[in-house]
């Protein structure tokens, strides 16, 4: 499967999931495809979609929270900063995600 | 007025593209390291400290003078830049 065609598959897949989570795709289409661009790479060379912004442990139960969309992991820290930590996902009201900080879950 | 200014980033992540690109644009220089890009034997190293720094394994993370900021955050940076009038 090509790169652009899996970029496509993951984006119908994650708008499934994230939806009944309360978040939507950010409205920036750029970040959106620049995220979508670096999962699809970060599958193909470590065998799954991690979050672009976050760093592994090599602990695998630890990794697997990190693997997107892992905002069921995060809950409380992304419904806090209405965003996941990369900006992938924003709650489903945000319409300038710019505006939203990108806080550590101590400082929500 | 110089501050110390380092940037632990990921390659694959834009946050960490746009925390460089405002010390570029803010003419303020800084070292950093795309702690993924390096050879294998000096990654684990390089994302220890960072992840040492910040208490997880979000990125950016970014040292100014001595202080450590989370993520991209134009106005923490300010805060702590000494020539910008922030810091101690």
């Amino acid at each position: 499967m090509s790169s652009e065609a899996r970029k496509e598959s993951l984006k119908y897949l994650y708008e499934r999931v994230v939806t009944p989570l309360g978040f939507k795709f950010t409205p920036d289409e750029q970040m959106v495809d620049d995220l979508l661009e670096a999962e699809v790479k970060l599958e193909q060379d470590l065998g799954a979609p991690y979050c672009p912004c976050q760093g592994r442990s090599g602990v695998r139960a630890e990794d697997m929270q990190i693997v997107c969309p892992c905002i069921p992991f995060h809950r409380a820290h992304f419904d806090a900063m209405k965003r996941c930590w990369c900006g992938l996902f924003v709650h489903l009201d945000v319409t300038d995600p710019d505006s939203l900080p990108q806080l550590p879950p101590d400082e929500v | 007025m110089v501050d110390e200014v380092f940037v632990y980033a990921l390659s694959t992540c834009p946050w960490c593209r746009k925390t460089k690109q405002w010390f570029d644009d803010s003419k303020i220089a800084y070292e950093s390291v795309d702690v993924d890009q390096l050879p294998d034997d000096e990654q684990d190293a390089a994302a220890d400290k960072a992840y040492e720094l910040s208490g997880g394994r979000r990125f950016p993370v970014v040292v100014i003078n001595g202080e450590v900021i989370v993520g991209f955050s134009p106005d923490k940076f300010l805060e702590h830049l000494k020539g910008w009038g922030g810091g101690a």
